[in-house]
């Protein structure tokens, strides 16, 4: 009698290890465009993947000139970003021992929630709006705050000088954020904030970090260095030739953040996997050698099925790190101003790699109508299909 | 012996039924049968919540400055009945939001509940108002008065306002403190004849999963 109980409850464990994982079914066809492929992943696809694929269309689109769709993709993001989610339960069961990390709503390493700020910072500043630009900047730098060491905690050079340099335009002092910004560049002395620049160009090249796991099960979350041949640029307009090198780098930010609290869960169900894993190996041989004797027979079948619930409880523990990526991030963030005179004109945008040759196959042309009211901004990727204002 | 082998099968059983029913519930998604819509009241806080600005907050803030305004003597015991401008507010918070909603929540306010007190000029519509007064004057259009006399009024005072914000980030959590100020500028003398603020201070901590 209480070996089929034992039985009847290994098989119940057994039931609820298998049931536990669930795979969507892809009702979308690609087209091979990727904003309205993502747009389709969206819509179709896991809810909880729902803001990754919003950060990668959205970059999509920004690096298209569709500014509009990246905008409506990377305010529903930040809705997500932004929310205190203090009880969320898939959150809490992306903790629990027999669920993966990324069961959680993803919503990204803060690299990742620093890019989805800083390029909605910059549509805003696009749209004539340097205040709520600079409020996107000012959120950016808050989520690299948490960081495990404290000098790499907001840290971002570039987030600084635009809220300095937007802070100047609209009137105000933004000595404090400039002084901030000199103070973690690591490309010497920045160039002054001329808040009568009128054209702003930022730039991004490279290819940014990925995520990989690592440990024995995976559950050590760790970083790719991205790549770029590209290491400064070079942009010509009119009889102006302004050379910008990079001011921020994302390696540098995604691998400097430290340790998470959402390690040491993992590293908790990593323990407790090994323990179960190690514990069900002995009862199931000890179990093997008690159950050959006929007067401890019983006691034997005990041990052999809690064996094989440990083994069971073990292969159910789930200590894998999350390592859903925003991939299409750069590598270089940058960022220059110039004064130019209201009306056309045509700006050329050539990347140079670290011998200082143009790699002409990168190089854009954009042609920008400067407004006498407002600024114009210009965005350009080394990945770009196209630069407009 | 069958009734022997029902006593140890149905236990078997129900714990196997269980646990496949239990087990296939949980499909990973979550509330698959959807929320249904619960209509909120704008100034109550409602079960979504962050540590920025919210609906209730815009409520209370400009339901105490339209209150404060009309109790501005420059404004109750006015001459006639003041013209008033509305200016940008000015956001230096780190919360994106669209400024004017301050600015057009509290001209409802005044406009529905001031009993015509104060004026509000639209200046936002200037455009289209220019256009319309030269198609008068050309004659194009039918005018009720002389198109050639400018009748378009100016304004007594400008009403403006900033945001102003300070952040805290620790393990403990976020918390996020706006400062919403507003003021009555004299537009002839510069004067600020009215200012009053709120204050809203929110913290919260996200689950241990994404920190």
């Amino acid at each position: 009698m209480k070996l089929f109980r034992v039985i009847a409850f290994t098989l119940s464990v057994a039931t609820f290890a298998g049931c536990a994982s669930t795979k969507s079914s892809k009702t979308w066809s690609a087209t091979g465009d990727p904003v309205v492929d993502g747009r389709s992943v969206i819509s179709h696809g896991p809810p909880k993947d729902r803001v990754l694929w919003q950060y990668r269309t959205a970059l999509a689109a920004l690096r298209r000139g569709q500014y509009g769709e990246a905008k409506s993709l990377l305010d529903d993001a930040l809705l997500t970003i932004g929310g205190i989610q203090g009880k969320d339960k898939e959150a809490k069961r992306s903790r629990g021992y027999f669920s993966e990390e990324s069961r959680k709503t993803f919503r990204g390493e803060p690299y990742e929630r620093v890019m989805a700020y800083y390029y909605r910072g910059i549509l805003y500043w696009m749209d004539g709006e340097p205040d709520n630009a600079r409020a996107c900047f000012r959120s950016a730098q808050l989520q690299d705050s948490d960081t495990e060491n404290k000098d790499y905690s907001s840290d971002y050079v570039l987030l600084d000088y635009l809220d300095g340099l937007a802070t100047a335009k609209l009137a105000g002092d933004g000595s404090d954020a400039l002084k901030r910004a000199q103070a973690v560049s690591k490309a010497g002395t920045l160039p002054a904030c001329n808040a009568k620049a009128n054209a702003l160009f930022f730039l991004e090249f490279g290819t940014g970090p990925t995520k990989y796991a690592t440990g024995e099960y995976d559950e050590q979350l760790r970083f790719r260095a991205g790549q770029s041949v590209v290491r400064s640029a070079r942009i010509k307009i009119g009889d102006q030739t302004i050379s910008v090198g990079p001011c921020d780098d994302l390696n540098f930010q995604a691998t400097t953040r430290g340790g998470r609290v959402m390690d040491h869960v993992l590293a908790n169900k990593a323990v407790f996997k090994t323990t179960t894993d190690t514990l069900g190996n002995a009862a199931l041989l000890t179990g093997a050698v008690v159950a050959s004797n006929r007067n401890t027979q019983e006691a034997g079948l005990g041990l052999l099925a809690f064996g094989l619930v440990s083994k069971i409880v073990s292969a159910a523990t789930t200590p894998s790190a999350d390592t859903r990526s925003w991939n299409g991030l750069p590598q270089f963030l940058s960022f220059t101003a110039a004064e130019l005179p209201p009306g056309s004109h045509t700006a050329t945008v050539e990347f140079l790699d670290a011998r200082g040759q143009v790699l002409s196959t990168l190089t854009k042309t954009a042609n920008i109508n400067v407004a006498s009211t407002r600024d114009t901004v210009v965005f350009v990727s080394d990945q770009s299909h196209t630069s407009k204002p | 012996m069958k009734l022997n082998l029902r006593k140890q099968f149905a236990p078997i059983l129900l714990t196997i039924t269980s646990g496949l029913l239990a087990g296939c519930a949980w499909t990973g998604v979550k509330n698959p049968s959807g929320v249904p819509v619960t209509e909120m009241r704008a100034d109550e806080a409602g079960f979504v919540r962050s540590t920025g600005i919210e609906s209730q907050d815009l409520v209370s803030v400009t339901d105490k400055m339209a209150r404060s305004i009309l109790n501005t003597p420059e404004i109750a015991r006015a001459q006639g009945t003041p013209r008033i401008v509305l200016e940008p507010v000015v956001n230096e918070t780190r919360f994106p939001i669209n400024k004017d909603i301050f600015l057009t929540r509290i001209r409802t306010q005044l406009n529905t509940k001031a009993h015509n007190r104060v004026r509000f000029l639209a200046r936002e519509q200037m455009a289209a108002l220019e256009r319309e007064q030269a198609l008068k004057q050309s004659g194009q259009v039918t005018s009720s008065s002389d198109p050639n006399v400018v009748e378009f009024k100016g304004a007594d005072f400008f009403l403006t306002g900033k945001l102003q914000g300070l952040t805290t980030r620790s393990s403990a959590g976020t918390s996020d403190y706006v400062l919403y100020s507003f003021q009555l500028i004299d537009a002839r003398t510069s004067d600020i004849i009215w200012e009053d603020a709120a204050e809203i201070k929110k913290q919260g901590l996200e689950d241990a999963a994404y920190r």
